[in-house]
């Protein structure tokens, strides 16, 4: 059967040429893998859930508690359709697992990319996966907020509220922007099926060409080697092949990765739309993005209410806070291979503690997002009594700028620490071969 | 190569398909742009969807009571939230909630408490008072504070406001305070007095966007 096969397939020329391909053994290069089994899983449970799912927010009679004839007790069709996954034997497992394998997929990203920074493995010639990799995060972190939105609850109603005047609040375009993408002004009478047309195909799609388009180049290009490939053959490929070392490895760290999720599923439940309720006026307390959008959040929280017309167009808090500050932000990412001027291609991923700078940046950066994600919390840090409404502000402001400064003189301190140490080392190994000399 | 180029007198097969596919592509790209027009349906005013009017009688909008005229005793230091309803072309009740930016609060401090820059004229007895519901900055609807006693405050991005004073930003992000809705008394039932004093949420950019809602209204009525 293999000859027949390979006949018509040259299975021997895929062999060759993807089959083989070595990986790298190191834990921290299982990252990206993971993130990719999550995109798999979610993929899977995804299409579950949309079977079931009913993408409309009409309004019908809520089969669970029907009301009366007279006062028929009417609720959106998405939630409907929510509280009925809820219902079904193993339905609300599916959605914990679908929620908690995204906010895997998001973290395993994250700590990928810093596995990629701190290692320099964004130097030439792999710029264009580094970007590539800028807009995988981008699309998940949007293909997560789009699949908040579908069960249409309260949470789900308020959250695509904000969302909506979010857009709305572009200068010149962003009434228009808004209604655009959302059909019609908010609420419209289509919103639920265009969101879910985000949501299960676009996306998606863009997420499954970007990832096709990553591994291709990652592929092509090859892994970055570790330190130890160096010493073992310099200029050499060191690795195991996919066929078939790597492989048990991979499946054996999809299964637990697999378990850790449905543990995790099983025992943590997630966003319960019972509790929410079908959309309403009343506002929900202390409503909050997931940790990957909390710095936004956090943001608009602490930035003093403005706005100025400028050429006719609104600039307010709001666009400057949640659009114009994470563009600048998400830009200064994008822009990391292009601050780095070696011509050389990179072979070997790069020891932090020699680019002191670069890991001094990365910290003090992840301190950044981390003050205003905790921003994000001003309402709790009052409501303890840690910040006052007067000073909260003021507090905040003053940490993310001094938080991060002050980590990036840390790190520098760390980082000498290390060198003195390895220096001492390198002297005491220099007289004791004298010595025995 | 040669030194002279070829004049071809006749347009080539190469050209000729290099034209046509580019002429294909550029009709393609257009008339895929004509369906990002239609992504953005037509906007049609219709009753529920007014802002509140003058003459409507305020009803509450908590889900137990939905419906149910609001009396003087029912109001309190604390919030209620309520809807304005009106009649549609065909005479029938109709709650003006098709628009969620149409949430209504309602306060009853003692007298002497609502103080400027509230207008007092648009209250009723220097008392009652109704603002639009809808916090100017993202547009979530807002709270009685849990934090500080008295004050509104947004769960969104924790905008507060001052209800005893003109609903004014005591806090956040927000750009404006909450628009006032001039109300009377008409025996047990609050009727509206007219439109917002100010441009509400979402109109809350420019004057001239309210101004040409208020008139659209106006011609849809007449």
């Amino acid at each position: 059967m293999n000859q027949w096969l390979d006949d018509r397939l040259h299975i021997s020329r895929l062999n060759d040429k993807f089959l083989r391909k070595a990986f790298p053994v190191h834990h921290s290069f299982f990252l990206g893998e993971i993130t990719l089994f999550s995109l798999i899983i979610l993929i899977l449970t995804g299409i579950l859930l949309a079977l079931s799912y009913e993408p409309s927010n009409s309004m019908v009679v809520n089969s669970f508690d029907p009301g009366t004839a007279d006062a028929p007790n009417l609720v959106p069709a998405a939630y409907h359709s929510a509280l009925k996954i809820n219902a079904a034997p193993f339905g609300d497992m599916l959605r914990r697992i679908h929620h908690w394998t995204a906010n895997i997929m998001v973290a395993a990203s994250v700590i990928h990319m810093m596995r990629i920074y701190f290692t320099g493995a964004f130097k030439k010639p792999r710029e264009i996966n580094w970007w590539i990799g800028m807009l995988l995060l981008i699309f998940a972190a949007l293909t997560a907020v789009t699949g908040y939105v579908l069960p249409y609850d309260n949470y789900a109603y308020n959250t695509l509220k904000v969302i909506y005047s979010i857009a709305a609040s572009i200068p010149w375009v962003g009434e228009w922007v808004a209604q655009a993408a959302f059909a019609g002004k908010f609420p419209g009478d289509g919103v639920i099926p265009r969101v879910y047309g985000y949501h299960i195909m676009l996306l998606p799609g863009i997420l499954l060409a970007l990832t096709a388009a990553h591994m291709l180049i990652m592929i092509k290009q090859k892994h970055t080697q570790p330190q130890y490939a160096k010493r073992i053959a310099y200029k050499k490929i060191v690795g195991v092949p996919l066929m078939t070392q790597q492989t048990p490895i991979m499946l054996m760290l999809t299964l637990l990765f697999a378990g850790i999720i449905v543990l995790f599923s099983a025992f943590i439940p997630v966003h319960p739309v019972e509790y929410f309720g079908p959309p309403s006026t009343t506002p929900i307390d202390n409503i909050k993005p997931d940790w990957y959008l909390l710095w936004v959040f956090g943001v608009l929280a602490i930035i003093p209410g403005f706005e100025f017309n400028f050429l006719g167009g609104n600039i307010n808090s709001e666009f400057v806070g949640a659009i114009l500050l994470p563009t600048l932000t998400l830009g200064a990412m994008f822009a990391v291979p292009m601050l780095d001027r070696s011509r050389e291609n990179l072979y070997y991923a790069e020891n932090p503690t020699n680019h002191p700078v670069r890991l001094g940046i990365g910290v003090a950066f992840m301190m950044l997002l981390a003050v205003w994600s905790v921003a994000g919390y001003k309402p709790e840090l009052i409501s303890a009594g840690i910040l006052t409404t007067e000073n909260a502000n003021t507090v905040l402001w003053i940490a993310t700028f001094l938080v991060p400064a002050l980590s990036y003189f840390f790190v520098q301190a760390v980082v000498r620490g290390i060198r003195a140490l390895r220096e001492s080392d390198a002297r005491d190994r220099a007289n004791f071969q004298a010595a025995d000399d | 190569m040669t030194r002279y180029k070829r004049q071809d007198p006749e347009i080539t097969r190469r050209k000729f398909i290099n034209v046509a596919m580019g002429t294909t592509a550029a009709v393609g790209g257009v008339s895929l742009l004509s369906t990002l027009g239609a992504a953005n349906p037509v906007f049609r005013l219709t009753a529920d969807k007014m802002p509140p009017l003058e003459g409507d009688i305020l009803v509450h909008a908590e889900e137990s009571k939905e419906g149910r005229p609001i009396t003087v005793a029912d109001l309190s230091t604390q919030l209620v939230r309520a809807w304005a309803m009106g009649k549609d072309e065909d005479g029938n009740d109709v709650i003006r909630k098709g628009d969620p930016n149409n949430i209504l609060a309602l306060y009853r401090f003692p007298q002497g408490q609502l103080v400027a820059p509230t207008n007092l004229e648009a209250t009723v007895d220097g008392q009652i008072v109704a603002y639009s519901d809808i916090c100017t900055h993202a547009g979530c609807s807002v709270s009685d504070s849990d934090i500080n006693a008295g004050q509104m405050r947004c769960p969104c991005h924790s905008g507060e406001y001052d209800p005893k004073r003109g609903a004014i930003v005591t806090g956040g992000p927000p750009p404006k305070p909450l628009a006032q809705l001039p109300i009377r008394q008409d025996g047990d039932r609050l009727v509206v007095a007219g439109f917002f004093l100010t441009p509400p949420y979402p109109y809350h950019n420019s004057e001239a966007e309210w101004n040409n809602v208020k008139q659209e209204v106006e011609e849809a009525l007449t």
